[in-house]
């Protein structure tokens, strides 16, 4: 099954976290043409394809980091024009996503427990007490222990990719943004980060959106998957679409890396 | 520059002190860093360009016979000139490039669109409290200058050439007013401004590319010491061509 499922009638509007609608870009030099995805609120969506394909770029698109040459976004229900909404639209919509970046991408000069306050300090009126113990907790539950007083280039690669995960859900975001999960990671670890995102997805009901090379993640959260290669999806649909799939992209990507 | 200027008098602000802001804390960090990182270095080299400084002149004065005046000289320079640009010259040596660095790694990292993604103003939470604790460093290192170039004078003129430091005292009470040391200290905040804004803004527009990082570093030395040299002659052409000001 190969096309778009990105429609934004009201009512799928309204069951949806995050809907990409034909949106291709970055504007200038396009990478991404036509891509169209949604994740269904409480649900997942997995979208692999190889390095280079338009992953992270998607990711950036969406966030409004990079302007589209065209398209529409929809995030809770909330829907802006990828290639013109303005910095306050973004900064609206921005608020109802946590991003888990393939670099983990905590603020080096901030302490662990900074990096996961920082976001209720800004946008929640919690005191510092209240702001601390949501943190703290968060950090627990992710899987981080020990001193929360430690700078990020402390922590080992899994740590700090859990860090990212707290940081990203603790304003209770409508979707989350996954970059790379086992980017770095060694399988034991990856598999460890990928358990703990289970559970909070449970926990959270949030959508997720998961961009990786690994086939693996398609088999994990199999809610949804689609295949990117050249900058389009190639495939779209079930995970039982992707094993049956003919598309040679798709085949070459799926016995490669699903073996593994 | 405007954005800073609103998170600068934003930190004014009274806050309530069950939720005191991550930036305040930040300014004491950097504050830790930027200046009292930077005391040993500023106290030894203004030492030495006070000793300079009084031999050089006590060298061309020496053939009128005149050395003693040395110290009206000293007085003049160092609470105008040699102190602030000594002062904005070494932070610029110490700390623009590595502003710049962190800020440049930070983009390549990641972490500044993190920040944004967030709905976090990179302004407020990277450059404020650098450009804040610049604020507060630079005139309490330009004091802490001009204070110990003064010392290194009366060495050089008192110890080493042997003058009377009742006599070296007379003539910089004489000719150290107030005054200079205001336009001295008034020089390090628009220096600080300077080296602040640059340095960040030279970190804060590389490309997410780990070898933009070097030459974001060395271009924010380059135009901090152009802008630190360039705003002292302004100020000294202004202030020399306002009757009074002199």
């Amino acid at each position: 099954m190969t096309g778009d499922s990105g429609g934004t009638t009201p009512n799928a509007v309204a069951a949806t976290a995050l809907g990409v609608d034909d949106v291709t870009g970055p504007r200038g030099a396009p990478l991404l043409r036509h891509v169209s995805l949604s994740v269904p609120r409480g649900g997942s969506h997995v979208v692999l394809g190889p390095m280079h394909s338009g992953k992270s770029t998607l990711l950036r698109l969406v966030l409004g980091l990079d302007r589209a040459e065209s398209g529409r976004v929809t995030i809770d229900g909330s829907t802006f024009d990828a290639a013109h909404a303005t910095e306050d639209q973004l900064r609206q919509v921005r608020r109802r996503v946590g991003v888990v970046f393939d670099s983990s991408a905590l603020v080096s000069r901030l302490t662990l427990l900074e990096n996961v306050t920082l976001p209720l300090a800004e946008h929640m009126t919690v005191g510092a007490d209240q702001a601390r113990a949501t943190a703290t907790g968060l950090l627990h539950d992710v899987g981080v222990s020990g001193d929360l007083e430690r700078t990020p280039d402390k922590l080992t690669r899994l740590d700090r990719r859990r860090a990212a995960l707290a940081r990203a859900l603790v304003l209770e975001p409508a979707v989350l943004l996954v970059d790379e999960p086992g980017n770095g990671l060694d399988p034991h670890a990856a598999a460890e980060l990928d358990e703990t995102m289970q559970t909070l997805h449970e926990r959270y009901r949030c959508g997720i959106l998961i961009c990786s090379q690994e086939v693996r993640y398609a088999f994990h959260w199999p809610s949804a998957v689609s295949v990117l290669a050249n900058g389009r999806i190639v495939e779209q649909g079930s995970l039982d679409d992707l094993l049956n799939s003919r598309h040679e992209a798709v085949r070459r990507f799926v016995d490669r890396r699903g073996a593994a | 520059m405007l954005r800073s200027a609103y998170w600068l008098a934003s930190l004014l602000a009274p806050q309530p002190p069950e939720r005191p802001t991550p930036v305040t804390a930040s300014v004491a960090r950097e504050l830790d860093v930027l200046g009292f990182g930077a005391i040993r270095l500023v106290a030894a080299s203004a030492l030495l360009v006070g000793l300079i400084t009084i031999f050089q002149a006590a060298y061309q004065l020496a053939p009128y016979g005149a050395e003693v005046v040395s110290a009206r000289a000293l007085a003049w320079f160092v609470a105008r000139e040699i102190g602030p640009i000594v002062v904005a010259i070494l932070v610029v040596a110490r700390s623009a490039a590595a502003i710049a660095g962190e800020f440049a790694s930070m983009a390549a990292n990641g972490e500044i669109d993190a920040l944004r993604v967030m709905g976090l103003d990179p302004v407020k939470y990277l450059v404020v409290p650098k450009l804040a604790a610049l604020l507060i460093a630079l005139p309490t290192l330009t004091a802490i200058a001009i204070m110990l170039a003064v010392i290194g004078g009366w060495l050089g003129m008192s110890v080493i050439l042997g003058y009377n430091t009742g006599l070296f005292l007379e003539y910089m009470h004489e000719s150290l007013a107030a005054r200079d040391v205001g336009v001295g200290l008034a020089k390090s905040v628009l220096f600080a401004s300077i080296i602040g804004i640059v340095a960040a803004d030279e970190g804060l527009r590389v490309e997410r590319r780990v070898s933009a990082i070097g030459a974001a570093a060395t271009r924010s030395v380059v135009y901090c010491l152009l802008g630190v040299l360039g705003a002292d002659t302004a100020v000294n052409a202004f202030v020399y061509f306002i009757p009074g000001l002199t």
